[in-house]
């Protein structure tokens, strides 16, 4: 057949490179994964996430090279169902929870996966704040019902992990268009504040130290102390907050941050992680919009996946990450967006310029799903 | 009749009287069912809450059904042509009903009509016409593109297959508009025989189409034509008709190509004659928009990619908005590239179309679109040259590219642009060599006709070529000295696929920017400035970030001038804006230097640098996090009180605030009265309007600009004041009315109205590349690498169709689907048959597995298709959206006689692999039998077989049922089994299992287009195995115990029953063995003579005769008399019996009336004594 496959350099973006790959059954080769790195090829929480891939497609065929430098992804239909990955502790679910994200609206049958790891650690996003912010997101495309859920069952803390979270969502057949243009005023904070294997204590003086800063704004606030013990607390000690801000109109923002891994760093304080998170919460209120700046590219991919319809969504700054989605969009599906920047107005004390993205979607459909 | 016709009176009115009265009374309001309701309201009260809820909800049932699902509306502002196919039998008059039709619109007499035909029929119409020749391929083909098809019926002949054929094919495919059109009406010489063939012809159509489906009658020719009116009225019937959206066709994007151009290299045809083409090709996009470089796949040649698309100004454009009813003759146009219209002549990148002696008027004004045309190729072309220019071939892999200039006489002739002084614009003259003269000739007339273009160009407007527009444009913007380049960049499509910028370190893209700016010269200076603004901003985000670290170090410890920088740094961050789109898309050219950037040894080679610090960026950590940098800022108030209103306790907008939507609710409802305290709540909004009237008045004396915005703000209030009252009024008037599928109709009209708008104003230029190419558009892609008897055996006769695939739709998997073999198709199908399929925009060649669910959700594989039933069916073949319908043939080659399609379908689902399942029983024998356990051999080969099936169930022929229970150690295979009862050694046991079937990987597209010309109907790819053995009088030799041999039996026979002597005594005689011999006939000797009597005798014995006779009477009719007397007698004595019975009776009662007094009396005196007592 004539679809020709897309080559690229590098392992950064490589789960935008297999997601976009699968959705669009176009192959893909990655060449020169850390090809001049003292340890070549692919790491192991890479490989555990072709694994998933694996597990929730039939038939994609991979192929790596002796040294895994290069990686040939030829992608099969997404199958869905029940699915049960151990993921790797070098990063922490979000990381291949994300990915999931994005596909599991297009399997055949509605997904259930149950992920094992580190829930929360400093670099990706938490399973808290996809569960917080993501969720409501997809519910704007259309993709809702008692389906959608996401549920931390244990807490596993960055070195050691041992946490489990149960992922579930319905499968549709078209996306609607969307336009998220106001994303309103905020109206509450709300937040957790967790800590596994350290005293009881370190939630709640996170919790004060975060209202602290976030009181001269709003008096609704309400951050949950979420401590667990026994088996659902994981291998490792640790503690940290995610705060999210909802708007009137459904949009959330979240900010987050978490105690360094054991033995990785100098230790911190839960003061400041509590000043320091409110701060990144009003740092991304600052930079506003209607999908916060870690789900910007779920929001393009399923606007870009909708109805050949005109889809709206008003962004904050576009984040590296989500530049190289938009590039790589172009590459896999032909979708440009129209990239305009609103600037607030003059007597406007609504932080800073704004991105309108739109886009015409490519009339996607879920051609996985079986008609009965 | 005549001119007199008499006037008839006009009816005259009663205004009084009785009648006038009845009149009024009724006009006034006839009984309404109100009035009905209160005059009976009995007849109008609930009798039963169970049937009205029924009657309610079967109301409601069938007021839901009939709505539809509401669709967004994306057809497009200006539509493609309609594309009209025009179908029948061989000589039924196709040709000469296009030809007639194409006449009466533009009033243009084509020759010979091949290939799609567009015309412009109306103000807001084309119309594309193109004939459907008998090829099946072909009719499939046209089926899927068609909006509207003509089928032409020999009405002197009846129905023909193919009209039967074809039906069957816009069923599957989503059934366009169909008109039927009967022909041939001349043939019947008598009228009553016509009046009933056109009945029976319509009512057969309406049970294919639909009830009350148009049939349209062409009754006879006038000189080889149609007869004028009846073909207008035709043209009117179809310049008025509406289509159906099909959801194949809107769901993709499609081009009828009406134009073919080989753009191979002459030199290499010649050379090598059998290379592929790169071959371009043109016409309307339809459907849905279509993405550049995207994949089409062309029925009957195969899937490619697009390597280019460009729009085109429109050959044959709709006229412009005019208040006028008709179209003047200069806007009648045709556009039919392959048909021969008066000789057509193909140029490079023109094509003349000569029109006849007697259209010279005609002629000349016809001029301008051609031109235009002529226009946007001549640009199209030049862009051709560029890439040939930019085309590069490097001798090693990897290493730097060698560029046409540096090979010396490789080029053919060169480019050589001239700066017109007068326009400040350049041209491009083609200087040849000498090699070229034969070529030259041509050339030269191609020059003229650019010089004409020009001076018409100069003295009208520019702007209706926009892509040679734009070209000028940017050429007039940019400094003379940089012309060579623009040159170039302007002929790249901006969004070819780019390396990314941000992959280049910071100093990289530093330098990078710098060399690029000469480059994109045609950029404004206020982009240049942004640009600048960028790089500051990008250096300043550096400075921040060494801050930040180290601040993180110092542990949250402020220094004065360290808060202050950043302060500043971040409030002036939000001034600046930069272009994002570069950004984030970059441009072509830019992505063209950095690779050149790379260094090189010896023009060959290439540095090998061990950290490269792109390659860095490339492998850095995959997150999708947008780590703040920043955090420190946020100490400071005026930070701080950036984002104040972003929370519901800042300031809100005018139009949100409560206060101002109070008064606004005040100024609404103005003044009213509480009831209940006797208040007067009065009306502010005159003060506030006088208030805001002076202040304007005021503002007015102060300076006279500052007011007008004031003005406009109040319209802009006034106006959503208004809007939201109407929205109130509308949402209050239409409660009842305002149901779920009112919403979504709304929901839907909202989207389509966005959609109009979104880019209305964005020039073509970009929108293509924001929307992709839209339908309506004349386009023209480029295709290479197409095969080459493509070009050679081009036929304009067949239709090429170039038909969009969504991304996933190019890839090849495993299809289910449910499959029906058609009702008059002859015979059944055959598992692992090859059968044709036209599913999607193919048509190819399959290998199908037939199966049936079970109802345990098995998939059982069958041998055959079911007769008159729905079975699945499994192949291997292209990804395809479920639910899309599919046709199945088994040859497409020739024409026969039956009806062609095998069968037809639906895609149900799409996958990788397939569980189909085959019935497969392993058999076994007992060789040795205990009570209810065996050992059974023959049913494995090893212990490790047995040991797999432990405890599976298995049955004896006999139907015991029985387990596996062990396998024994020899014979090796053979096992221990148990059963509810005793086996017997001839007893025969199996195993019933399911054995997994793969469906063959066969996915042969059917490539028709690409045979010779006149044998396109021929093609045949795989036989079924039936057709092979047929071809090759291979007959199966059939197992000979399985023949079936005359039966010869041997006569039966049964031994003489025997019943001993003692039993025979006992029995009965009825019973008992017969001993005596049946009577046999009576010897002569017995026989006695027969008597023969004398007369006299005769006499004696009639009269005794006669005499017993009378006798026989007489005691007869005495038996009457006497039973009749006899009883008279009995019903005398009944009589008597009764009046006895009757006596007695009285008497008895009598009789126990006095005992039972006597009886009364005793007791009561008894009782008497008793209470006496």
């Amino acid at each position: 057949m004539a679809s020709q496959g897309l080559v690229y350099d590098g392992c950064n973006f490589f789960r935008q490179r297999l997601v976009l790959s699968t959705l669009s059954g176009k192959r893909v080769k990655i060449k020169n994964i850390r090809s001049r790195d003292d340890e070549p090829g692919l790491r192991d929480y890479e490989a555990s996430f072709i694994r998933l891939l694996d597990k929730v497609t039939n038939g994609s065929r991979i192929e790596i090279n002796q040294t895994g430098t290069v990686l040939f992804y030829q992608p099969g239909l997404l199958y869905g169902g029940c699915v049960e990955h151990d993921c790797n502790p070098q990063r922490s679910i979000g990381y291949y929870l994300e990915a999931l994200l994005m596909l599991a609206p297009f399997m055949k049958t509605s997904l259930s996966a149950t992920l094992r790891g580190v829930t929360n650690d400093p670099i990706d996003p938490t399973v808290d704040l996809l569960k917080l912010t993501a969720i409501p997101l997809m519910r704007k495309f259309g993709i809702d019902g008692e389906g959608l859920d996401l549920k931390v069952v244990k807490r596993g803390m960055a070195p050691g992990g041992g946490g489990e979270v149960m992922f579930k969502c319905p499968v549709r057949r078209t996306i609607k268009p969307v336009q998220l243009t106001d994303p309103g005023k905020i109206k509450r904070i709300r937040g957790i504040a967790y800590s596994v294997r350290v005293s009881p204590q370190m939630g709640n003086r996170i919790v004060e130290s975060a209202r602290s800063i976030l009181n001269q704004f709003l008096p609704d606030i309400y951050i949950y102390t979420d401590h667990m013990k026994g088996t659902s607390s994981g291998k490792s000690p640790g503690f940290g907050l995610t705060l999210v801000a909802e708007t009137l109109n459904g949009t959330f923002l979240s900010a987050e941050l978490s105690s360094t891994p054991l033995g990785q760093g100098d230790p911190v304080l839960p003061e400041d992680i509590g000043i320091n998170c409110a701060k990144q919460l009003l740092e991304e209120i600052f930079r506003g919009g209607c999908a916060d700046s870690s789900n910007q590219s779920l929001a393009l991919l399923l606007m870009t996946l909708g109805q050949p319809d005109v889809s709206k969504v008003l962004l904050g700054p576009l984040s590296p990450y989500t530049i190289e989605f938009l590039r790589h969009i172009r590459d896999f599906f032909q979708i440009m967006f129209k990239i305009e920047v609103v600037k607030p107005l003059e007597d406007e004390r609504k932080g800073g310029d704004k991105t309108l993205m739109t886009c015409v979607g490519v009339g996607y459909s879920n051609i996985n799903k079986t008609l009965k | 009749m005549d001119g007199k016709v008499k006037k008839q009176r006009k009816h005259q009115q009663k205004h009084s009287g009785p009648q006038a009265e009845k009149k009024k009374l009724k006009k006034q309001g006839p009984s309404t069912e109100e009035d009905e309701r209160r005059r009976n309201p009995k007849a109008f009260g609930v009798q039963s809450a169970v049937r009205m809820a029924k009657t309610f909800h079967r109301a409601q049932d069938i007021k839901a059904k009939r709505h539809h699902v509401p669709l967004v509306d994306r057809t497009p502002l200006e539509p493609p042509p309609v594309v009209i196919v025009v179908m029948g039998p061989p000589k039924v008059g196709k040709t000469t009903l296009i030809r007639c039709l194409i006449k009466s619109f533009t009033r243009q007499k084509l020759g010979d009509i091949s290939g799609p035909v567009t015309i412009v029929s109306g103000k807001k119409r084309r119309l594309t016409f193109m004939e459907c020749t008998n090829d099946i391929n072909t009719m499939i083909d046209l089926a899927k593109v068609a909006d509207l098809v003509l089928m032409l019926i020999d009405a002197s002949f009846g129905f023909e297959m193919e009209t039967f054929e074809f039906l069957n094919i816009c069923q599957v495919h989503g059934f366009p508009r169909i008109m039927g059109v009967l022909t041939h009406l001349d043939a019947f010489k008598n009228n009553k025989t016509l009046r009933k063939t056109k009945k029976n012809l319509k009512h057969r159509f309406w049970t294919e189409v639909y009830q009350g489906a148009k049939l349209f009658y062409l009754s006879g020719m006038v000189y080889g034509e149609y007869q004028t009116q009846e073909v207008k009225n035709l043209g009117r019937f179809i310049s008025v008709m509406k289509f159906r959206p099909l959801v194949w066709q809107t769901s993709h994007p499609y081009v009828l190509a009406d134009r073919m151009e080989d753009l191979t290299d002459p030199e290499k045809i010649r050379t090598e004659p059998k290379c592929d083409r790169t071959v371009s090709l043109y016409g309307y996009l339809r459907g849905t928009y279509l993405k550049n470089k995207s994949n089409i796949h062309i029925p009957g040649v195969g899937d490619y990619q697009v390597s280019d698309v460009n729009f085109l100004a429109d050959p044959c454009p709709l006229p412009d908005a005019q208040k006028k009813r008709a179209l003047n003759e200069k806007e009648r146009l045709l556009y039919a590239p392959m048909a021969g219209v008066g000789g057509v002549v193909y140029d490079k990148d023109a094509v003349y179309v000569d029109l006849p002696a007697s259209h010279v008027k005609q002629q000349q004004e016809d001029v301008r679109p051609t031109t235009e045309l002529v226009q946007s190729l001549l640009d199209t072309h030049a862009t051709l040259d560029a890439k040939m220019a930019a085309s590069k071939v490097s001798l090693f892999s990897g290493s730097a590219t060698l560029n046409p200039e540096d090979v010396e006489d490789q080029g053919r002739f060169q480019e050589e642009t001239v700066l017109d002084p007068e326009t400040g614009r350049s041209r491009r003259r083609v200087v040849f060599g000498d090699d070229q003269a034969q070529d030259s000739g041509s050339s030269e007339e191609e020059d003229e006709d650019e010089g004409v273009d020009q001076g018409e160009d100069e003295g009208e407007d520019e702007e209706d070529d926009i892509s040679l527009f734009l070209k000028e444009t940017r050429e007039r913007d940019a400094p003379p000295q940089k012309r060579q380049k623009v040159e170039q960049t302007a002929e790249v499509p901006v969004f070819a696929d780019s390396e990314d910028e941000l992959e280049k370190s910071e100093d990289e893209e530093g330098s990078d920017e710098e060399s690029s700016e000469d480059d994109e010269g045609q950029e404004t200076e206020g982009s240049d400035n942004d640009e600048e603004d960028e790089e500051e901003e990008e250096e300043e985000e550096g400075s921040e970030e060494e801050e930040g670290s180290e601040e993180e170090q110092g542990a949250l410890r402020w220094k004065e001038s360290l808060q202050q920088k950043a302060s500043e740094a971040f409030l002036r961050q939000q001034e600046a804006a930069p272009n994002l789109r570069k950004l984030v898309y970059g441009t072509v050219a830019e992505a063209a230097d950095s690779q050149d950037e790379d260094e090189e040894l010896g023009g060959l080679f290439r540095v090998s640098r061990p950290q490269n610090s792109k390659r860095v960026h490339a492998d850095a950590l995959d997150c999708s996090r947008f780590h703040p940098d920043i955090t420190s800022s946020w100490d400071l108030q005026q930070v701080l009180d950036s984002i104040r209103d972003c929370f519901v306790t800042g300031k809100w907008e005018q139009s949100e605030d409560a206060a101002t939507l109070l008064k606004e609710d005040d100024e609404l409802f103005g003044d009213f009265e509480d009831l209940e305290t006797g208040e007067v709540h009065k009306k502010q909004s005159g003060e506030d309007d006088e208030q805001a009237e002076s202040d304007s008045d005021a503002d007015e004396d102060e300076d006279e600009p500052q007011v007008k915005p004031d003005d406009i703000e109040q319209k802009k209030q006034r106006l959503e004041k208004k809007r939201r009252l109407k929205e109130r009024f509308d949402s209050e008037y239409d409660d009842g009315e305002g149901t779920y599928l009112d919403d979504l109709k709304e929901e839907m009209q909202k989207q389509a109205e966005l959609n109009r708008v979104e880019f209305e104003a964005v020039d073509d230029e970009t929108r293509v590349q924001y929307e992709g190419f839209r339908p309506g558009m004349y386009v023209r892609l480029e295709i290479s690498a197409l095969p080459c008897e493509f070009v050679t055996n081009f036929d304009p006769h067949y239709p090429i169709i170039l038909g969009g695939l969504s991304s996933s739709e190019g890839n090849v998997g495993y299809l289910q689907m449910r499959l029906k073999k058609h009702r008059w198709y002859q015979r059944i199908l055959k598992t692992r048959d090859p059968l044709i399929l036209s599913l999607g925009w193919r048509r190819f060649q399959t290998i199908p597995l037939y199966h049936i669910e079970d109802h345990n959700g098995r998939h059982r594989l069958l041998k055959y298709t079911p007769q008159h039933m729905h079975c699945g069916a499994s192949i291997w073949g292209p990804i395809t959206p479920q639910g899309t319908g599919f046709l199945a043939l088994q040859s497409v080659a020739g024409i026969k006689a039956n009806f062609r399609i095998a069968a037809t379908g639906v895609i149900l689902d799409v996958d990788k692999s397939v569980t189909i399942v085959k019935k497969l029983k392993l058999l076994g024998y007992p060789y040795k039998i205990f009570k209810n356990t065996c050992f059974i051999k023959g049913m494995f080969n090893t212990v490790l077989e047995v040991a797999k099936f432990e405890g599976a169930s298995i049955r004896s022929v006999s139907g015991v049922r029985g387990q596996i229970k062990k396998a024994l150690s020899t014979p090796t295979g053979a096992y221990r089994a148990t059963f509810e009862d005793r086996l017997l050694m001839s007893d025969i046991v199996f195993l019933r299992s399911w054995y997994p079937v793969t469906v063959p990987q066969l996915y042969n597209p059917v490539t028709s287009l690409l045979l010779p010309v006149g044998q396109k109907d021929g093609w045949a790819g795989m036989r079924t195995l039936g057709q092979l053995k047929f071809e090759l009088g291979i007959r199966n030799k059939p197992n000979t115990d399985s023949l079936y041999k005359p039966v010869t039996r041997a006569p039966r026979r049964f031994n003489p029953l025997h019943i001993p002597k003692d039993l025979q005594k006992a029995l009965p005689f009825k019973s008992k063995p017969k001993q005596q011999q049946p009577k046999g006939k009576t010897p002569r000797d017995l026989q006695r003579p027969s008597v023969i009597r004398e007369p006299h005798e005769r006499k004696v014995i009639a009269l005794l005769q006669a005499l017993g006779t009378v006798h026989n009477y007489k005691t007869k009719k005495a038996k009457t008399a006497k039973h009749a007397k006899h009883k008279e007698f009995l019903q005398q004595k009944n009589q008597q019996e009764e009046a006895k019975a009757k006596r007695q009776r009285e008497l008895r009662k009598k009789l126990y009336r006095a005992m039972g007094q006597a009886e009364k009396k005793s007791a009561r005196s008894s009782l008497k004594g008793a209470s006496e007592d």
